[in-house]
């Protein structure tokens, strides 16, 4: 470090929506010459804790492993509980977690897209994000009982079924929300502010992809068509007819807009749901769930979240409690080893949207 | 990128126009969902301190508290959950979880205090305002963690049944146990139902996880007659169970016998300690399930104990009483061999009298009577010594011991037990057509409604409210029974209704046999003048202190003879507390 | 499946599961682990490393490394075990195969104490800050005892165990 460097903490308060963590920077003038990232604010042990409790017992902290978009946890290790434990669940569960998947999908796109701005100093869209996903909440809130913490989707299915006239308040909102992106467009993709710091801005060489196992929108941004609803089709996504979304910018511009056309492919799978639900049963009696013993096995299940592929490495000795849980987050990636490396040469007004960009996630990256 | 590109955010001016989406706080209260996971509220009446919710919390916000004004009793454990809203995640698994459905959540998520110990409360108890709301997550039956339908036992069909003396129930298969077990919360409240303590919710488990050995071992630590108990007890545990309020309680008494059956050979299974032998002799008087009870853990402390029967086989009115389609000489053989196998001394058709007990006196530290009842109470109708009235006790053993009996064509069966109920449906085994009279309704019956059941499946006549008047004889060799119909007065609540005779009608009822079954009584007849008159008999019954010990120093009684529940888990339950008595005794050191 | 063929023709395979059609464990010694990982990556399109974890087999005195790949083209995932010894925890980074094994080890050096020789950062804080005890995350360490000897007053009481309380309650009520 020469005499003429600046070494500066970023964080780790939320610049913008990236959660808690630090970014601890060497600075030459405004240009960044080095990162490192920090984490362990957040760090509660859900791993640990997991290996001490029964297997119902993780499911409210499963949740909690990502507060935005606690459902593909949820989902992810009840998939792996299940596997594990030989059970099969009804189509209508199926159908009815791709649903609540998808939803939670939206509204965390909805709340980034107003978050990338917000990391430019634009706070008008931060608001409208914030407050269109309450419409989403509002309909877990309806749904599952709970705003954010949904505890929703359990092994052997789901645990409610959905209310009467559900479907159509679905609809309703997916229809709010299609009229409202106009104007969310209008003031972010259309906004010279926003074009000219994020064109160009975190350009990622596409050998990195693969080398580091970039997923999500990150690697689709890169021309990739890495998509694990495609990749291995889980719940009713087989079923689901869609296109992986790619671009080839490579660059923040390019990460924004998949996202966007992810928000309206999300709607358009909502729709499909919603259109194609099955009757029948949404669940099949587990064991008791207070000596539920899982055989001896590992496994490892992943969906697609809105940052990338999420995965739950389980293993069970037999006994009533997991041996081991690995939550493996996209973040662990973006986060540290890509962030470390995009931020040198960047300047330090670009950190905050380049983390957003990344959508790093601090919570699935400690657990 | 150009001019366009600076103007069109301005775009978002247009907000000012539009209404915000935004609600006045507390101006304006939104109210949440239908099943939000709001504050809980608790039905103290329903709930019956389980603790299942306490087992299920992953946050440990649920103690079980004791609540001024529930008292324990029988099937309550007199607790109630208090919660922790400083730890509490609204995750609702104890709502799912509860077995009663008491517990359930409101849609209230506003509730403001500033002291902190007010957010640890007893919901149901500690009032706090939302009580009454309607709204919120509750558990629905059939979607809950909880399993509340019995796996349903096979048994013979009825028409195969009144053929055969063969076991009417057919037994779980492995996979059906180990599902019907699984159901078990293991709150332990059935154990307080058991008159023998037995460790019921361990025993499940075992069978659940597949520990069959273990689970038999953990029965016979206070119950050396467990298959016994699995096949005919009167099951009190079960009407304790918390998955009974709501749905079937768990099958206790069929998942005994599954286990015991598995295992031919108990002295391979059985993991006994014994102690060093010890310089005291007991003798027990009666070879029933009490008295070989106490014989058993007695010897396991190592005492000498010689069993005197007055039947050339041991077993008591398990061997004479209990039909053998529901239970079966070779499993009393089973269990009683293995007793005798710990170094029981055991004396067949030795009647103790008088001056035999004398004799016992002298050459035992401490007596242990289990006669049981022997005795048959009488109806006290005129005509009643006609040779075509016989009694149901005498008739059951004669069965059992395959003595000859005659019973003809058409039998009248009076009483409303379980002998009764055994002595019908042994009776259409015979292939008689049998009638049940009872003088109250088929709901008052003590018999066990399954008993009830059976019979009435094979073609068992039931018949209530008949009060027998007198027996007159009847032509070619029959006997006629003079009876009357009782109404029911009722005695006010919390006591059944009494039968009245109706009077100036009788009916007449011709049969081939009358069988009596209205109970049984003891016969003391055995005990010399100088020790009866020491031994303070209450209604008909032996009085014994908390240690099973008679008014005279050590000589001890329990099963029928003693307690006033007449089964065969009781008696189980008096032989192990006597084992305990006369230990105490024998060191000297009786409390 | 063709690829077990193919890789126990060249490596020492200790164990192998199919779990999944797209999930396969192959199980081998850590002498052959990164001549594996290698082949993998460049012969069978195992391209990316999606995770390493490690698991505690504190009975048998064994930790599990678990090497996560996943091949982009043919859509499948293999996870390579390799099980080493859980009193002298060394083995050998993978980081110059794939850049972000070294916050993987990073992490399982924290967590279990694992040694992974040549891994530059591996000495560094990740999560934890001035931890004073065994690596959390080996099966030896109590959660529980540690916060009640860390942070005494404020750790969980003591809870009744309703189940004794239930039969102590019925002894009473019965000498009545």
């Amino acid at each position: 470090m020469s005499k003429k460097e600046v070494r500066l903490f970023i964080g780790p308060q939320h610049p913008g929506v990236t959660g808690n963590m630090s970014v601890e920077v060497l600075l030459k003038g405004d240009t960044i010459t080095w990162a490192k990232t920090h984490i362990g604010y957040l760090h509660r042990g859900f791993e640990k804790l997991m290996e001490r409790r029964i297997y119902i017992k993780s499911f409210p902290l499963v949740c909690r492993i990502c507060v935005p978009e606690p459902d593909t946890n949820e989902e992810n290790f009840a998939r792996a509980l299940e596997e594990l434990g030989g059970i099969d669940i009804p189509e209508r569960a199926k159908w009815i977690r791709t649903l609540v998947l998808e939803l939670s999908r939206l509204q965390m796109f909805i709340m980034w897209y107003g978050g990338i701005a917000g990391s430019m100093g634009l706070s008008t869209p931060v608001q409208w994000g914030i407050g269109d996903r309450d419409y989403i909440l509002d309909l877990f809130e309806e749904l599952t009982g709970g705003r954010i913490y949904h505890i929703y989707i359990m092994p052997g299915g789901v645990r409610k079924d959905l209310p009467e006239g559900f479907e159509e308040r679905v609809l309703k909102v997916m229809d709010m929300i299609e009229r409202r992106l106009p104007e969310y467009d209008e003031i972010i993709m259309e906004n010279a502010v926003v074009q000219k710091r994020l064109k160009g801005l975190a350009r990622i060489p596409k050998e990195w992809v693969d080398e580091m196992g970039l997923t999500g929108p990150v690697a689709r941004a890169c021309g990739f068509p890495y998509d694990v609803r495609k990749d291995h089709p889980y719940e009713a996504y087989p079923y689901l007819d869609f296109d992986v979304i790619t671009e080839e910018g490579c660059d923040a511009w390019a990460m924004l807009l998949v996202r966007r056309r992810e928000i309206d492919l999300s709607i358009n799978l909502i729709r499909q749901i919603i259109d194609r639900m099955p009757g029948g049963e949404f669940q099949v009696p587990l064991p008791n769930v207070l000596y539920w013993r899982i055989p001896p096995g590992e496994t490892y299940v992943k969906s697609e979240a809105t940052r990338g592929e999420f995965g739950y490495y389980v293993v069970s000795d037999g006994s009533d409690k997991p041996r081991r849980v690995h939550v493996n987050g996209p973040s662990f990636v973006h986060g540290i080893t890509l962030l470390e490396r995009l931020l040198v040469g960047q300047n330090i007004a670009d950190v905050a949207p380049i983390m957003v960009s990344l959508q790093t996630c601090p919570p699935e990256m400690e657990r | 990128m150009g001019l366009k590109e600076v103007l069109k955010p301005l775009g978002a001016w247009r907000q000012v126009a539009r209404r915000p989406h935004t609600i006045l706080v507390p101006q304006r209260q939104r109210e949440a969902a239908e099943r939000y996971r709001g504050f809980h509220v608790n039905d103290l009446e329903k709930c019956i301190g389980c603790g299942t919710c306490t087992a299920v919390c992953p946050n440990d916000a649920i103690d079980m508290v004791r609540v001024p004004g529930i008292e324990p009793k029988k099937g309550d454990s007199g607790f109630r959950p208090r919660i922790d809203y400083g730890r509490c995640c609204w995750c609702g698994l104890c709502v799912d979880s509860c077995p009663t459905m008491s517990l359930r959540m409101t849609n209230e998520y506003i509730w403001i205090r500033d002291v902190p110990d007010d957010f640890v409360y007893i919901p149901g108890y500690d009032i706090k305002g939302f009580e009454n709301k309607e709204k919120g997550y509750r558990k629905e039956k059939e979607h809950s963690f909880t399993h509340y339908h019995r796996v349903p036992m096979r048994e013979l069909p009825p028409e195969e049944r009144v053929e055969t003396f063969a076991e009417v129930v057919l037994g779980y298969a492995e996979e059906e146990a180990r599902r019907e077990a699984d159901r078990c919360v293991g709150c332990g409240l059935c154990i307080a139902g058991c008159p023998d303590r037995m460790h019921i919710p361990d025993y499940i488990r075992a069978i659940a996880s597949g520990e069959y050995e273990r689970s038999v071992n953990i029965m016979y630590e206070n119950n050396p007659f467990a298959e016994l108990c699995g096949k005919v007890c009167t099951r009190r545990c079960e009407s304790y169970c918390s998955l009974g309020h709501e749905g079937d309680p768990v099958a206790i008494r069929w998942l005994k016998r599954f286990a015991t059956e598995r295992f031919s050979d108990l002295k391979q299974v059985i993991k006994v300690k014994k102690a060093e032998p010890k310089d005291k002799s007991i003798g027990i008087i009666g070879a029933g399930p009490g008295g070989l009870t106490a014989a058993y853990y007695l010897a396991l402390r190592g005492y000498r104990v010689t069993v005197y029967e007055a039947m050339p086989e041991p077993g008591g009115m398990t061997m004479a009483g209990i039909p053998k389609y529901r239970f079966p000489f070779p499993s009393l053989k089973k269990q009683v061999d293995f007793i005798l196998s710990q170094g029981v001394d055991l004396k067949l058709n030795y009647f103790v009298d008088q001056e035999r007990f004398r004799r016992l006196m002298k050459e035992h530290d401490a007596i242990y009577i289990g006669v049981g009842l022997m005795k048959p109470w009488t109806l006290g109708v005129p005509g009643e010594d006609h040779p075509n009235v016989i009694y149901a006790i005498d008739y059951l053993r004669k069965v059992n011991f395959n003595e000859p009996v005659e019973i003809g064509k058409k039998v009248v069966v009076i009483g409303g037990g379980d002998v009764a109920m055994d002595a019908a449906r042994v009776s259409r085994r015979f292939g008689a057509e049998v009638i049940i009279a009872y003088r109250r309704r088929k709901i008052d019956m003590p018999a066990d409604h399954e008993e009830i059941e059976g019979a009435e499946e094979e073609g068992v006549e039931i018949w209530e409210k008949i009060i027998p008047l007198r027996v007159e004889d009847a032509p070619e060799g029959r006997v006629k029974l003079v009876y009357g119909k009782a109404k029911m007065v009722d005695q006010g609540p919390g006591r059944r209704p009494k039968p009245v005779l109706i009077e100036g009608e009788e009916y007449e009822l011709v049969v081939d046999r009358i069988i009596v079954a209205i109970g049984q009584q003891a016969d003391l007849s055995f005990l010399p003048p100088e020790v009866a008159e020491k031994i303070e008999v209450e209604r008909g019954r032996i009085k014994v202190n908390h240690r099973q010990m008679t008014s005279y120093p050590g000589i001890f009684a329990g099963g029928d003879v003693a307690n006033r529940v007449a089964d065969a888990i009781s008696a189980i339950a008096d032989g192990l507390r006597a084992v305990k008595g006369i230990e105490l005794y024998l060191q000297g050191s009786m409390d | 499946m063709e690829i077990l063929e193919r890789l126990r023709e060249r490596f020492e395979v200790l164990e192998e599961k199919v779990q999944r059609d797209d999930l396969i464990f192959v199980g081998t010694t850590g002498k052959n682990l990164i001549p594996m990982l290698v082949y993998l990556k460049e012969y069978e399109g195992f391209k990316t490393l999606v995770m390493i974890s490690c698991v505690d087999w504190i009975e048998e005195g064994k930790f599990q490394l678990s090497y996560n790949l996943w091949a982009p083209k043919q859509k499948k995932n293999i996870i390579v075990k390799v099980f080493i010894d859980r009193k002298q925890p060394n083995f050998t980074t993978i980081y110059r195969i794939w850049p972000q094994a070294e916050v993987y080890e990073r992490e399982i050096h924290e967590m279990f104490g694992v040694n992974f020789e040549g891994n530059p950062t591996q000495g560094e804080e990740l999560i934890l800050e001035d931890w004073d005890d065994i690596p959390p995350m080996r099966r030896d360490f109590d959660t529980l005892k540690y916060s009640m000897e860390k942070f005494g007053e404020r750790a969980p009481k003591s809870r009744i165990n309703i189940r004794r309380e239930i039969s102590e309650q019925y002894d009473e009520w019965r000498r009545k």
